[in-house]
C-alpha cells in the first residue's frame, strides 16, 4: 500500500520535471534591452530636492539568526513585498499589509552567521558538512521547544562567548544567503517608484553594549557580491568597520555608508572619548575618519529614543521620550556619567569641543529613524504594531508586553526592559529628487535627511545670513532657500559682521496622522568658558497660544486622547506651522548648532490600542497618549578661524 | 536546481521509477538476493567527497573503509527500522520528509523559465499590478481649518465662485500657506497620495480638466482644485514591465505549485478529522 503511494508520488515528481524541461525551450526569443533615456523626476529646471521619501534602513528578516530562530520565518523577498506595499502573511500566520506602502527599505540581516535558520531549514549542505552546523541543525530539526532553545543557545554562545565564528571555515552557507539577499533587493528595486538598497548589520556588542552599524550600498548586486559582509566575528571595533569599507570601494568601485544606532544602550560607548579598542583619546584622524564612514545616526526606533536624555536636558520637557536607560545586553547597569555618551543632543554638543580641539568633529552626523523590526514587517504606526520580534506578534498573549528584552544577563531585576516599551518608531525621511538608489543615497550622504518617530510630517528648514520674514512668502520659497541658504545637514561659516544666522522653517502634519504642537529650534554651542550649552526655541505653536520672551511656550496643546477608544481629535494643534527666526543670542566667534524638533499633538501609543482591541490591561506605567516627532539633521555653524 | 539534485528523495523517488521501469524491460537486477546492500563506486565517491569537505583532505584508505563499513550499518539499520515501522510515530522524520517534499516543490516551481505568452497573459489578467499610475498637472488653492473654523465650506464656495470659470487666472496668491506648491506638473497619482493623502488623490483623478473644482478634502483642510492635463491610467507593454511581471508571475507561480502539490496528494485521500468533544465542565466554569 505505502509503496503503491510512494511510486506515485515519484510520478507526480517526475511529471513536473518533464512539464519543467520541455518549458524551459520555449523562452528564446527574449528582446535586447530598451537603450530609452528614462528620467524619474519632473521639473528638469529644478535641480534641488523637492520630494521627502520615507523609508527604513533597518529591517530584519529570518535570515538574522536572532529573527529566525525566534520564529521569523519570512525572507528578505517577504519583507521587500510587504515594503512596497503588497498584503503577505505574518511569521504568526496574520494577513499584514501596512496602511502605506514605504518609499524605500534597506533589508539589514545580521552578518554574524547570515542565513543560519533558513539555513537549518533547508538542510543546507555547506552548513551540514561541518560539525557545529550539523550538532546545531539536529537540534533544531528535533522539533522541540527544548532543541530550538538549546540551538539558540549555542548560536548566543559562540556569539557573544566565544565570539569566533563557528562556521570561519565554511564561508559557502554565508555566501549563499548573502547573494539571496542581494537578489532579492536587486529584483524588487523599481528606480522611481521603490527602492531595495543592499545592506546587512554588523552586529559589534562588547561586553552586550551596543556598537551596531547598519552598511547601505549605493550600488548593486555586481558589486555587493564580490565580497562576504564583516561581522563581529570578525572584528567589533567600529575602526576595523571603516578599513574593512574603504577596501570594498577600492576593490569594487561602490559606494557605503554605516549608520550607528541605539547609543542608549551601549553604556557610553557609542559615542565615547578614547578608541574601543586602544582606548587612545579621539584624534584629528579618528574625527576625518568616524565623519568620511558614518554621516548618519538612527536616532529613535523599536529599542527607544536617543535625542535626548531628560537627566541631560532637565528643561526640556520633551526629553523624556520613550526612554531606554536601565541598561544594555550585558551585566552592567547604565549609570548616569554615560549619558552624555550616548545621546544625540550630548555627542553634538561635546562634538564642537573636540572640532574646537582637533580641528575636525568626530560627531557630525545627520538624524534618520527607522525601526530595527525582526518580524520582516516595517510597521511604525501606532495602530498596527508588529512587535520587535515574531513572538511578539499582536495577540492577547501576556508575552506581548511582559517578554524581557533588556537585562536579562543584569543581576538587578529592576533594570529589566519589558515589550511594552519598546517603540513603533521610526522612519528616515529624505529630501530628495528622484526615488532611486543613487538620489536617496546620495541626500543621505549630505545628511539632508531628518528622523521620525514613524509619522510622515514633512519639515523644511534653510539657514542664511540674509533671510527674512517676507520669504516665507515666497512662491518660489525652495529654491530662494537654496540659493540664499543651506538645507538641514548643511554648514554655515563666514559670519557677515553684526549679523546673526536666520533660519525658514516649515512643518506640515502628516496628511493620514495628527495635527502638529509645535515646531521648535535646539541649539548648541561651545561657550567663551570652553563649555557646552544648550537651548530650545519655540519657533511656532499651534492654536493661537503666545511664545514668551524666553523664546517659549509653557502652555502645553492639550490632550485628547480617549483611552478607552484608542481615539484622538485634531479639534487641537495646526496643519501647519511656519517660522522666520533669527538666534537672538548668537556669537560670531562660538561654534554652536541648529536642529529643528516638530511636535505632534497627543495621540494614543500603540498599547493603548493593544488594550482595545485585545481587552488587556494597560501595562503599568505605559503612558495612553505620546507626541510623536520629527528630528532634523543639524544645521552647524562654525567660526572662520 | 543544484539543490534538487542533491536531495535524496528526488533521487529516491526517480530512482525507484527508473528501477520500476528498468525491471519490466531488463530485470538486470533481478539475480541479486533481495536483501543486498550494494555500495557503487558512485556512493563510495560521495562519501569520500564528503569526508575531504570537513577535513580538508582526502581519506586514507583505511579511513575510507570504515566510511563504507559506516554506510553499511546505517543501510542495514535504515531499512530494518522503516521494516519495524520505526518512521510512522516520529515527528522528527514526517517532518523532515514533510519538508523534503516542500523543497522539491518549491525548486521545481523556481525551475520553469516563463514564455512571452505567458508573461504577456500574466499582465493581461492581472493589469491593477502593473498599471502606470495615472499623471496629473493641476494647481491647488488650500484653505486651512484651523483658520477658517465653521465657515471653511462656505468660504470654499465663494472663492470657487471668485475664480469662476477662468482657466488662465492666476490662483497662486489665494488662499491660506501650507507646505505644498500651487502647481504640480506631471505627476503621478501615488506622488500626489504621498503629498496629500489617497483620498484626495482619488478624489481629484476624478476631475474634468479644464475648470476650478471642489472643496476637495484632504489630511490638511479643503483645497480648490484645477486639472490642467490628466494623462490617464494605461497598461503598459511587456517590454517596458518585463522583469516586474515576470518577478509576479514567479512568485504567483511558486505559490500555485506548492498550492496544487498538496491538493493533488490530497486528492487521493479521503480526509477524516475528529475534532474532540467539547469539554462541558470547563466551559461551565
Amino acid at each position: 500500500m505505502s509503496s503503491m503511494k510512494c511510486l506515485q508520488s515519484a510520478i507526480i515528481a517526475i511529471a513536473i520535471v518533464v512539464t519543467v524541461l520541455s518549458e524551459t525551450v520555449t523562452a528564446q526569443d527574449v528582446p535586447p534591452p530598451s537603450e530609452k533615456k528614462i528620467t524619474y523626476s519632473p521639473y528638469p529646471e529644478q535641480t534641488f530636492p523637492n520630494r521627502v521619501y520615507f523609508g527604513d534602513t533597518h529591517l530584519h528578516t529570518g535570515y538574522s539568526t536572532d529573527a529566525g530562530m525566534v520564529g521569523c520565518i519570512l525572507t528578505p523577498e517577504d519583507a521587500l513585498r510587504v515594503s512596497r506595499g503588497e498584503e503577505i502573511t505574518s511569521s504568526h500566520g496574520l494577513p499584514v499589509k501596512l496602511p502605506r506602502p514605504l518609499d524605500f527599505v534597506v533589508i539589514t540581516d545580521h552578518a554574524e552567521n547570515l542565513g543560519l535558520s533558513p539555513a537549518i531549514a533547508e538542510s543546507n549542505a555547506d552548513l551540514l558538512s561541518n560539525a557545529w552546523g550539523k550538532k546545531i541543525h539536529d537540534l533544531v530539526k528535533l522539533g522541540t521547544v527544548d532543541g530550538q532553545r538549546m540551538a539558540f543557545d549555542m548560536w548566543v554562545e559562540a556569539m557573544m562567548m566565544d565570539r569566533k565564528d563557528p562556521l570561519k571555515k565554511f564561508p559557502e552557507m554565508g555566501r549563499t544567503f548573502w547573494k539571496r539577499s542581494t537578489a532579492a533587493a536587486e529584483k524588487y528595486n523599481e528606480p522611481g517608484l521603490f527602492t531595495a538598497f543592499i545592506g546587512f548589520e554588523w552586529t559589534s556588542a562588547p561586553d552586550g553594549n551596543n556598537l551596531h552599524r547598519n552598511v547601505i550600498f549605493r550600488g548593486g548586486k555586481d558589486k555587493a557580491d564580490q565580497i562576504i559582509p564583516i561581522s563581529a566575528y570578525d572584528t567589533d571595533d567600529p575602526e576595523k568597520l571603516w578599513e574593512w569599507m574603504a577596501d570594498y570601494e577600492r576593490k569594487t568601485g561602490g559606494q557605503l555608508m554605516a549608520i550607528a544606532h541605539n547609543g542608549n544602550i551601549s553604556n557610553g560607548l557609542m559615542f565615547d572619548d578614547v578608541t574601543l579598542t586602544s582606548k587612545k583619546p579621539l584624534d584629528r584622524d579618528y574625527a576625518e575618519r568616524r565623519m568620511r564612514w558614518e554621516p548618519l545616526y538612527e536616532v529613535t526606533q523599536i529599542k527607544g529614543d536617543g535625542e535626548a536624555h531628560p537627566a541631560l536636558s532637565p528643561n526640556d520637557e520633551f526629553a523624556d521620550f520613550e526612554t531606554w536607560d536601565e541598561a544594555t545586553f550585558g551585566p552592567v547597569s547604565t549609570t548616569p556619567d554615560m549619558l552624555p555618551r550616548e545621546y544625540a543632543r550630548s555627542a553634538y554638543k561635546r562634538g564642537l569641543a573636540y572640532e574646537q580641539k582637533l580641528g575636525v568633529n568626530p560627531f557630525k552626523f545627520g538624524m534618520i529613524g527607522s525601526t530595527d523590526s525582526h518580524t520582516g514587517l516595517p510597521t511604525t504606526q501606532e495602530d498596527s504594531f508588529f512587535g520587535k520580534v515574531s513572538l511578539l506578534e499582536p495577540s492577547a498573549d501576556p508575552i506581548r508586553f511582559e517578554e524581557v528584552i533588556i537585562g536579562r544577563t543584569n543581576p538587578d531585576p529592576t533594570k529589566k526592559i519589558r515589550a511594552w516599551r519598546t517603540s513603533a518608531s521610526g522612519l528616515a525621511a529624505v529630501w530628495s529628487r528622484e526615488n532611486t538608489r543613487e538620489a536617496i543615497w546620495d541626500a543621505m550622504a549630505r545628511k539632508e535627511v531628518y528622523a521620525t518617530s514613524g509619522t510622515r510630517l514633512k519639515v523644511r528648514v534653510f539657514a542664511g545670513w540674509d533671510f527674512e520674514a517676507s520669504d516665507l512668502d515666497r512662491s518660489d520659497f525652495a529654491e530662494h532657500g537654496y540659493d540664499n541658504g543651506v538645507p538641514m545637514g548643511g554648514d554655515l561659516s563666514s559670519a557677515p559682521r553684526g549679523k546673526a544666522p536666520s533660519f525658514l522653517v516649515r512643518a506640515v502634519k502628516d496628511p493620514d496622522g495628527a495635527d502638529l504642537d509645535r515646531v521648535q529650534i535646539i541649539k548648541g554651542w561651545l561657550g567663551a568658558d570652553g563649555e557646552t550649552h544648550e537651548q530650545i526655541y519655540d519657533l511656532a505653536v499651534s492654536d493661537g497660544r503666545r511664545i514668551g520672551a524666553d523664546g517659549r511656550c509653557r502652555k502645553s496643546v492639550g490632550n485628547t486622547v480617549n483611552a478607552e477608544e484608542a481615539t484622538y481629535s485634531n479639534s487641537i494643534g495646526d496643519p501647519y506651522l511656519e517660522a522666520f527666526w533669527q538666534d537672538p543670542d548668537f556669537e560670531a566667534n562660538q561654534r554652536a548648532f541648529y536642529y529643528v524638533r516638530v511636535i505632534e499633538i497627543p495621540t494614543p501609543r500603540w498599547t493603548t490600542f493593544d488594550a482595545k482591541v485585545f481587552g488587556v490591561e494597560l501595562p503599568e506605567g505605559a503612558p495612553v497618549s505620546i507626541q510623536e516627532r520629527a528630528y532634523t539633521s543639524p544645521i552647524w555653524y562654525t567660526p572662520d578661524n | 536546481m543544484k539543490r534538487l539534485l542533491k536531495e535524496p528523495l528526488l533521487h529516491f523517488l526517480l530512482l525507484g521509477a527508473g528501477l520500476f521501469a528498468a525491471s519490466s524491460f531488463l530485470s538486470t537486477r533481478d539475480e541479486l538476493p533481495r536483501d543486498a546492500i550494494v555500495v557503487s563506486a558512485g556512493k563510495i565517491e560521495h562519501l569520500s567527497a564528503l569526508y575531504e569537505r570537513t577535513w580538508q583532505r582526502p581519506p586514507t584508505a583505511q579511513e575510507l573503509e570504515g566510511l563504507i563499513n559506516d554506510f553499511i550499518r546505517e543501510e542495514a539499520a535504515y531499512r530494518e527500522g522503516m521494516a519495524f515501522g520505526l518512521d510512522r510515530d516520529d515527528t522528527i522524520i514526517r517532518r523532515r520528509i514533510r519538508q523534503k517534499l516542500d523543497f522539491i516543490a518549491e525548486d521545481i516551481a523556481g525551475l520553469v523559465e516563463p514564455s512571452d505568452d505567458e508573461l504577456a497573459a500574466y499582465l493581461e489578467t492581472h493589469p491593477d499590478d502593473f498599471r502606470v499610475d495615472p499623471r496629473l498637472t493641476f494647481r491647488q488653492v488650500y484653505l486651512n481649518p484651523d483658520q477658517h473654523g465653521e465657515s471653511i465650506e462656505a468660504d470654499a464656495r465663494d472663492l470657487l465662485s471668485t475664480l469662476g470659470g477662468d482657466a488662465a487666472i492666476d490662483a497662486s496668491s489665494l488662499g491660506d500657506r501650507i507646505m505644498l506648491e500651487h502647481d504640480y506638473r506631471d505627476v503621478s497619482m501615488r506622488e500626489v497620495a504621498s503629498l496629500f493623502g489617497e483620498q484626495f488623490a482619488i478624489a481629484i483623478v476624478e476631475l474634468d480638466p479644464g475648470s476650478w473644482e471642489g472643496p476637495i478634502e484632504s489630511g490638511y483642510g479643503l483645497h480648490l482644485v484645477m486639472i490642467d492635463e490628466r494623462t490617464d491610467a494605461r497598461l503598459p507593454e511587456l517590454d517596458e514591465v518585463r522583469d516586474q511581471v515576470r518577478r509576479e508571475w514567479e512568485h504567483v507561480r511558486r505559490l500555485e505549485m506548492t498550492e496544487a502539490f498538496y491538493r493533488e496528494m490530497l486528492d487521493r485521500y479521503e480526509i477524516v478529522v475528529e475534532w474532540p468533544e467539547p469539554d462541558t465542565k470547563e466551559r461551565d466554569s
